[in-house]
């Protein structure tokens, strides 16, 4: 059953299209404006998120050196993090990968040239969580290893190629095979700096430099870069919990900064926006006014009959709505290729466009747009509720 | 007091303050109107009968002194019940008719009865009303500013009539008419009190106001004439 007040609204709109569509217009201009911008607010913060999260989203947990005492009163020192303290980290890292490293540098022989560089020792399991093995394979066997990509430019290497390990002259040096060469990564915020590095089984490198069980790093990659702090602070209460002997760090500090950033920037271009809409709802609230000044008579006659104040405020609130209503589905199609065109001009991807966070804008911005038509309305629904009767019904 | 009647206005002043001071519009009005009266409210203009209509239409409310309407004191009722009183005990006929012009004729009619019932009629009802009144049902779907005057105030009183009210209050209902709708229209009114309706109507026309079986006389804001 259609309600009445409505069935009267709608007619009033239709007897004022013009103006009534030049009020929704306005509408569909501050919709568009806020949820575009919120949209390009949201699409810049994704779009740098993404490309920081890549290298902020692992926690670094280096020994901080520990002095201890033994039984015999001897003090020693220690740099590494021990397996218990490993097993700390693994129970306080919750679902994300915990990766285990040992590393040095050295130097090696190829063919005849000679070089330095880094060695690390890394559980072959753990390469693919965070390394790119970009050309032949990961470890396999024994002795085979990883090289970084500017090893393998400098020395014109092919997997199968054989290094020595270990100073030049020295006798019964070490021979490993390369299985694979490494994607760059350039300068790794996760402290794992393979460029100019060989990357060995943990085993091969224990059975070289000695110090099983003992990681000169360990790294957490994190599943939700969001949750880094919450994961910092899980392994700083287990593992430090008597006294600081491992530190934690990461670039999430770099991140949040710049994150706050792009939000103070969104929030400020969505305020921009919104003076769009303050400017249409005062175009809604001029139309509405308008509407109850060129019905009093009507309104009287409502109100005379026997029509409740209620009914009355209900019938101008409708008004409003159906401006609101034509405004927001409009402004939410339109916001949809506008804002599609302005962040792939600004940004310089739509990657992130369709995602819920972006497309999130477009009912919010309709629904602010709804209301903001409706919150206009009030004051003249209520102007008119409150008529008397009979100084209503006299209106010319 | 005697037992209370449809109506009875009990020393009703009305005082409109205005900036260039008070002004009576009713001065200790007293009148009783029983149910199924036919009563014409006469008088010269700025006498005090738009002011009682209003009154008597619970438009307004009184000064002092009290209106009963149905047995309620008016002043002690709150405005939502006034307007539910207005809705259902009174049917107001004008002469500016006063349809509402966003609605159709059959609309016009309908709207008492969505307002009562808040639903659509589907009892044939207003219909029913409008071709008692000898409104052409051809023109049901019509807007009121596509009807004559005459036409115009056959759905005023098919609207006034729809929801069965006691009291009909006629506001110098042939004032817009030319004579021969305005006799048809008062032949209707004097058929609706031979039904039992209570007819109120306030007129300059002497010749209308012989329809009545009472005429009250009013002259500054006071009865002259009852």
């Amino acid at each position: 059953m259609k309600d009445i007040f409505f069935d009267l609204s709608v007619r009033s709109v239709k007897l004022n299209f013009l103006r009534s569509l030049l009020a929704s217009i306005g509408i569909v201009i501050g919709v568009v404006a806020i949820s575009s911008m919120g949209m390009l607010g949201t699409n810049m913060q994704l779009s740098v998120k993404d490309q920081l999260s890549s290298n902020v989203n692992t926690v670094m947990i280096t020994s901080d050196t520990v002095r201890t005492t033994n039984s015999a009163g001897v003090t020693s020192s220690s740099t590494g993090i021990d397996k218990s303290q490993l097993n700390d980290i693994k129970s306080s890292a919750g679902p994300n990968d915990v990766v285990p490293l040992h590393r040095t540098s050295t130097q090696f022989t190829i063919g005849s040239t000679d070089g330095r560089g880094g060695i690390y020792g890394i559980d072959p399991t753990d390469v693919p969580k965070f390394l790119t093995v970009e050309e032949g394979d990961n470890i396999r066997g024994v002795n085979d290893v990883l090289v970084g990509p500017t090893i393998a430019s400098n020395f014109n290497l092919a997997v199968g190629t054989r290094i020595k390990i270990g100073q030049p002259g020295t006798a019964n040096r070490p021979s490993v095979r390369v299985s694979g060469i490494l994607a760059a990564r350039g300068f790794a915020s996760d402290g794992v700096n393979t460029d100019n590095a060989i990357v060995a089984a943990d085993t091969w490198y224990t059975s070289q430099y000695g110090n099983k069980d003992i990681y000169d790093q360990v790294n957490v990659i994190v599943k939700n870069v969001d949750t880094i702090g919450d994961v910092e602070a899980a392994i700083d209460k287990k593992v430090n919990r008597n006294s600081q002997v491992v530190r934690i760090s990461d670039a999430s500090s770099r991140l949040t900064s710049i994150t706050q950033t792009l939000g103070t920037i969104t929030t400020f271009i969505l305020a921009i926006g919104g003076i769009s809409l303050v400017v249409a709802a005062v175009s809604i609230f001029n139309v509405m006014m308008m509407s109850v000044n060129e019905r009093i008579q009507e309104i009287g006659i409502l109100l005379s009959i026997g029509t409740e104040k209620g009914e009355v405020r209900r019938m101008f609130l409708y008004e409003a709505m159906i401006l609101g209503l034509i405004g927001a589905a409009v402004g939410g199609m339109m916001t949809l290729v506008i804002g599609y065109s302005v962040v792939n001009a600004m940004i310089g991807s739509t990657a992130y466009f369709f995602l819920p966070e972006s497309l999130i804008f477009v009912p919010e911005g309709m629904i602010i747009g709804m209301v903001v038509c409706v919150l206009s309305g009030l004051y003249p629904a209520w102007r008119a509720s409150n008529m008397d009767p009979i100084d209503a019904l006299r209106s010319d | 007091m005697s037992e209370i009647p449809l109506i009875r206005l009990a020393d009703v002043s009305k005082i409109y303050h205005l900036e260039s001071g008070d002004f009576t519009a009713l001065d200790h009005v007293s009148l009783d109107i029983e149910e199924g009266e036919f009563v014409a409210i006469m008088g010269p203009s700025g006498s005090g009968k738009s002011t009682m209509m209003n009154q008597l239409g619970i438009l307004d409310v009184p000064t002092s002194g009290n209106l009963y309407m149905n047995g309620k004191d008016v002043a002690k009722m709150s405005n939502l019940e006034r307007t539910h009183m207005r809705r259902d005990i009174i049917g107001y006929i004008f002469q500016k008719f006063y349809l509402i012009p966003l609605l159709s004729a059959y609309e016009n009619v309908e709207y008492p009865l969505i307002l009562k019932y808040k639903k659509r009629d589907e009892t044939g009802k207003a219909a029913a009303e409008l071709r008692a009144v000898g409104f052409d049902e051809a023109l049901a779907a019509h807007r009121p500013s596509q009807l004559s005057g005459g036409q115009q105030q056959r759905v005023a009183i098919a609207r006034a009539l729809v929801n069965d009210p006691k009291i009909l209050l006629c506001d110098e209902p042939t004032g817009n008419l030319d004579r021969k709708t305005g006799l048809q229209i008062m032949d209707i009114l004097c058929g609706l009190h031979s039904e039992g309706k209570t007819v109120i109507l306030v007129t300059h026309d002497q010749k209308i106001a012989e329809y009545a079986h009472r005429t009250v006389q009013l002259e500054d804001g006071r009865i002259v004439e009852a």
